[in-house]
This record gives C-alpha cells, structure tokens and sequence, in this order.
C-alpha cells in the first residue's frame, strides 16, 4: 500500500521513519521525499499486512498521512496506444498488451513523474488526491 | 514478366461491387504468405490493406474562409492564436500542423485542425494593409469547420516507408521529435508501422502511385506524389497525400506534443494494394524481421548523427535491444493498435463495397537521393573563436594559486587538470567567493566536476546552445583525450555575431 506522508517542519529533527520500521518490522520502501525549509513529504510502500500499524504509528507522531489509491490519472480517451511511455518509466508501470494496447500497473509506480512530459497526447497526470497538488522536483 | 496469378485494378472493383472481393490487413497477409505461399495467396486475396498512426509534421489544410464584407485581403491571419500562411489568394491560407500558437508554445495548428474537426468554434482574426478592391484593414470572428468553403488537407511529406529509430549517448535527458530520450542509452524510440506501413508492403512502388485513393484521417483521399525528402534508393519513400478535412474524423487524427520541442499531428493512413501477381502478393508478405533501420545517437547534435546499429523492426517491438551490451528498452511513438485499426477500417469499407481502387495515373519516382542544405556561408567552429591563452591549475593547487591564476589572467574560469594534464573539473572567481565566505580551503571542496565542454571542430551554435541550456558563461576546449585546448566564452561569441 503506497502512503503519502506529510511531516510538519518541526517533526524534522526525529528518525520517526526509522523508528517505526525498527518497531513494526515493517520492510518500508521509500518511493520518493521532497524536503525544502518549511514541507517535508514522502512516499512510502508499506506491505499491506502491516500497513493498518504503520499508519497509526505516524499518526500518532502527528505526520498526517494519506493512502494513496490512486497514483496517475490516464485519460483513456486521449490515449492512441503509441508507447511514448512504455520505454521511459523506470518502474515498467506501462505495458503493450496483445493488441498493441497501453496497459497500466498502477500499483508499480512511484510518480517519479517521466511520464507526464512524455505523453504526445498529455493524457497521463499525476494524482494526489482530489484537489490537490504535491510538490514535485523538475 | 510471366505471372500465375494475373488479375487487374477493374477485375478487382467489380469483385468490390458484387460483394465477394477477398481483403486481409497487411499483417494477416504476412501470415497467409508465410503458410500458404505468395501464388496461393494471390488467389485467394485480392486486397491487402496496410496501415500507419504516427506523428506526421510536414502536415496540414488549405483553409477558404469566405469574403468579408467590406472584403479584406488578408495579410496574415490567426486561427486561435495560431499563424496560418496567406501568401495566397484573399481569404485563402494554408495551416501548418507544427506552427506554434503566439501565447502558448504547447498549442499550435494541429490543434486547431483536431478541433475543427471535432466541430469546436476557432477564433480568427486577420490584418491587411488595404487595396482599392480589398478596403478592409482587420476582421475578427468565430468559424467551424461547416463555415468555411473549403478545408483540404494537403501534406508534403507524409507515411515514411521505414525511419531510423533513435537514442542517447550523452549525459543529459534529451526532448526530441522522438520523444524524450534517457541518458546513457536509457532507452530507444522508433516511429513507423514495420509491417503494416505502406510503402514497405510494395517498396517497388508497382502499385502505390499518383492517384491511388486512400484513406486519410478516416476519409477518402489521394497520394498526389512523392512526398518531400522521398529517399527511394535508401527504402524511405514518403507520399504526399490530399483529403478533404470535412470528411475526416478524430479519432483518427490527433494533435500531439512533443515536450520541449513542439506541436504535431497524428494521423492515420491506409493505402490498399491490389494483390494483381504473385510478385506483388510476396512484398506484402513482408515481416518486421525483414524490415531493417538504423539506430541513430541523437546525442550529438549534428546533421549526421552516428549510427550505432542496425535494427530490424521485430528487434524494436521485442521491447528492448542490445546497444554496447547493455539492454535498452525500446517503445514506438507510432501507435500500431491505431495502424492496425486504420487497416482494418479500410478493409471494411472495402468489404462493403464502400471504398473503390484507382489506378495509379503515375509512378512514384525509383530513383534520388536528398542532399544536404546547401551553406554557402561558411559556419565559424570553436578554433575559430576560442581564446588560446588561458590559465590551467593543477588538481593539488593552493586557493592562493587559483586566485592569482584568475587575477593575472583574463578567465574568471581556471581548468584544473591531473597530473597527466587532463581536464579533472573547473574553478570560477564565484568558487573562490564560496571558499572565502565558508573557510573552505581546498580546491577538492569547490571545484565543479561535471564540466560542459567544447571540441574545437563543434560549430559555434552547439557551444550557445550548451550555454543556455547549462546557464554558463564559459567552457573550456578540449581534445579526445580531455587536454585543454583553449577556453571559450559567450563573450567571444558575443562579438561574432556583433560583427
């Protein structure tokens, strides 16, 4: 289960990621951080069976935390199956299924955001939640 | 010649009108070869059908807007904000699908013509500079597609027979016409159909001609010729094509952008070819793994561009090819599930007696090369312009050593270099203000590792372009081996072209 973690700036100083990973034995992956003077947000893959704890463990702390269901926006009737993304994600969310049809792995990817620029049709974004807009790096 | 199989164009249209022509798409026809052998399978079909859906730029539409009242000769005119070209006739104008909108580089004509299509309201606007018989200086209004006379799309150069795929040597990601481009061959893009393209299913051009209808952006049309840059010797033939944009839906026709280089258009286009002999029903059976390419480095920015290998079509599709032993993952920027539909809608107009062939009034030329742009000014290169007397430091140089480097030269950029006199990093008077304000005292601590660099036969327009995209003021010149030859700087450059 992929979450988004919103650290406010005086959480900074503490290893809480750390912290709860040596409490849980979850084994969490971070799939992206931004961290700039006042906002601090990551991306983290939790294995679902422990998810439930990790997300109260930083709730607990005051991170807020948002479980990310959805991760990229494709519009599907936009899409002409091209594959422009195909061979630039570095997660192989894109496939070709047998019909030459772009497929999604949602669950893959990590919106490292390659995508975005690379689709002719802009008919991919990225998506944090209704209304919403994470910071991102160039 | 002496065939087995000898039908003709006519025999095949009234197979067409009594309902019992044999059509397949270009990819089924490449499995009956295969199977049942070309003179079979001349028999049996009648028709193949090929297909291709990709960025098509050199395209666009002739646009008749109607007289205004009083009239106007239009001097230039906007679509949405989008320059269409009216060197032509008073209200005629001719819409480029790559033409970039004035207020919004990622809008541009082919978005215009997707959303004419689609039946939208564009906004036009126009100036003149006024005639005796054309009194009017300005217009604004609002047209759809059904206001205008005439909107035919006529493009130059379109349904190249094979194109080179490409990828990326340098250390930096590259924005490209072919898509975006990791470094380090992160990746590799190809356009083109294999197969299924046009052209590659009759490379002789026995069949596809001046004349022969097609099908483009859904409606009928006609390749009128060759198209621009037709390379037939080197198997890249292009045609250029007509329809009538009234006729043309859009799901088979697309505005496109290509990130940081531009607009284009999608389109999709099917040509039929009449299986009249077994000779013509074996080049239809033609496979991707016959259909050959280059690879080519877009990493240098050069007219000729390096080859790093040769490819078949079948390689690409695979999803990844070797490039100096590392596998690349390889991606189209055509769209076969679209090339294929394109086949199969031809196929089905076909069936239903809907769509008849034509006989090619002329052939397409056999022959000719594309030549290079003739320069007859020369291009100054970077020996031209770099200054030779510079200042080096070595690796193990005091801050003292730098500063006076850059006090008693006339670089505010020192090289360092290695023992071996080999360019290791760079130092500017600025790294010398960081280390002054931080107590830093070595050169390892403010020193720039990544340095840009120039080879002295670069034209001096790579070393601008370098210049903006790094946001850099000065570089050095090296050799192959990484010795410094001389440094140049926008500065130098600024009084070239001040000259």
């Amino acid at each position: 289960m992929k979450l988004l973690l919103r650290f406010p700036s005086h959480l900074h100083e503490r290893p809480y990621t750390a912290e709860i990973i040596l409490e849980t034995g979850a084994k969490i992956n971070i799939d992206r951080a931004y961290v700039d003077a006042v906002h601090a947000e990551v991306v983290v893959d939790v294995p679902d069976d422990k998810a439930r704890r990790v997300v109260e463990l930083f709730k607990e702390r005051g991170v807020e935390v948002r479980i990310l269901k959805k991760l990229i926006v494709w519009d599907e009737t936009r899409c002409v199956h091209c594959g422009a993304c195909v061979s630039i994600c570095p997660k192989g969310v894109f496939r070709f299924d047998a019909d030459w049809r772009v497929t999604l792995d949602e669950g893959k990817c990590v919106q490292c955001g390659v995508c975005i620029n690379a689709c002719p049709m802009r008919a991919l974004a990225l998506f944090y939640g209704e209304g919403e807009r994470v910071k991102q790096q160039e | 010649m002496d065939f087995k199989v000898k039908k003709s164009i006519a025999e095949i249209n009234e197979k067409i009108k009594d309902g019992s022509v044999s059509v397949v798409t270009a990819d089924e026809m490449a499995a009956l070869v295969r199977e049942l052998g070309a003179e079979r399978a001349a028999r049996e079909v009648d028709v193949v059908t090929t297909g291709t859906f990709g960025a098509m730029c050199s395209s666009g539409v002739f646009l008749n807007f109607g007289h205004a009242d009083p009239p106007i000769k239009m001097r230039r005119v906007w679509l949405n904000g989008v320059e269409a070209y009216t060197g032509i006739a008073a209200v005629d104008a001719y819409l480029g699908a790559t033409q970039p909108s004035e207020r919004n580089p990622e809008y541009g004509g082919a978005h215009v013509i997707e959303e004419l299509v689609a039946g939208e309201e564009i906004e036009l606007r126009a100036v003149a500079h006024g005639t005796d018989c054309y009194p009017r200086k300005s217009v604004e209004t609002e047209i759809t597609l059904a206001d205008l006379n005439q909107a035919v799309m006529v493009n130059p150069r379109n349904a190249y027979q094979r194109y080179n795929a490409a990828t990326n040597s340098s250390d930096r990601t590259l924005y490209t016409y072919m898509g975006t481009l990791l470094p380090n061959y992160g990746n590799a893009t190809f356009c083109g159909a294999g197969a299924l393209s046009p052209l590659c299913n009759d490379p002789e051009y026995e069949t596809i001609g001046v004349g022969t209808r097609i099908l483009i952006g859904g409606a009928h049309g006609y390749i009128i010729g060759a198209g621009t840059q037709h390379e037939p010797v080197k198997g890249k033939g292009t045609l250029m094509v007509i329809g009538d944009l009234k006729e043309m839906k859009r799901e088979f026709l697309r505005a496109a952008v290509f990130y940081k280089y531009g607009v284009t258009l999608y389109l999709g286009i099917s040509v039929p070819i009449p299986i009249l002999n077994e000779e013509i029903a074996k080049r239809t059976g033609v496979s991707d793994a016959e259909i050959v390419t280059e690879v080519i480095d877009y990493g240098v920015p050069r007219r000729d561009r390096p080859v790093v290998r040769m490819v078949t079509y079948a390689e690409l599709k695979s999803g990844s090819i070797e490039i100096e032993g590392r596998e690349v993952p390889t991606a189209p920027l055509s769209s076969f599930y679209m090339a294929r539909r394109v086949a199969e809608e031809l196929k089905r107009q076909i069936e239903r007696g809907e769509f008849l062939l034509t006989e090619p009034v002329a052939r397409l030329p056999t022959v000719g090369e594309t030549k290079p742009m003739k320069q007859t000014r020369e291009l100054p290169l970077v020996r031209d312009v770099m200054s030779r007397e510079f200042k080096v430091v070595r690796e193990d140089a005091s801050l003292e050593d730098v500063a006076k480097a850059i006090v008693k030269g006339k670089f505010t950029h020192i090289p360092v270099v290695d023992a071996k006199n080999k360019l290791v990093g760079i130092v500017t008077a600025w790294d010398i203000s960081l280390a002054v304000a931080f107590k830093y005292n070595t050169l390892d601590k403010i020193m720039t590792r990544r340095v840009v660099t120039a080879k002295p036969d670069e034209p001096v327009d790579i070393v601008v372009r370098k210049f903006e995209q790094f946001d850099i003021s000065a570089m050095p010149v090296v050799d192959d081996e990484g010795h410094v030859l001389g440094m140049v700087t926008s500065d130098q450059i600024s009084k070239l072209v001040g000259r």
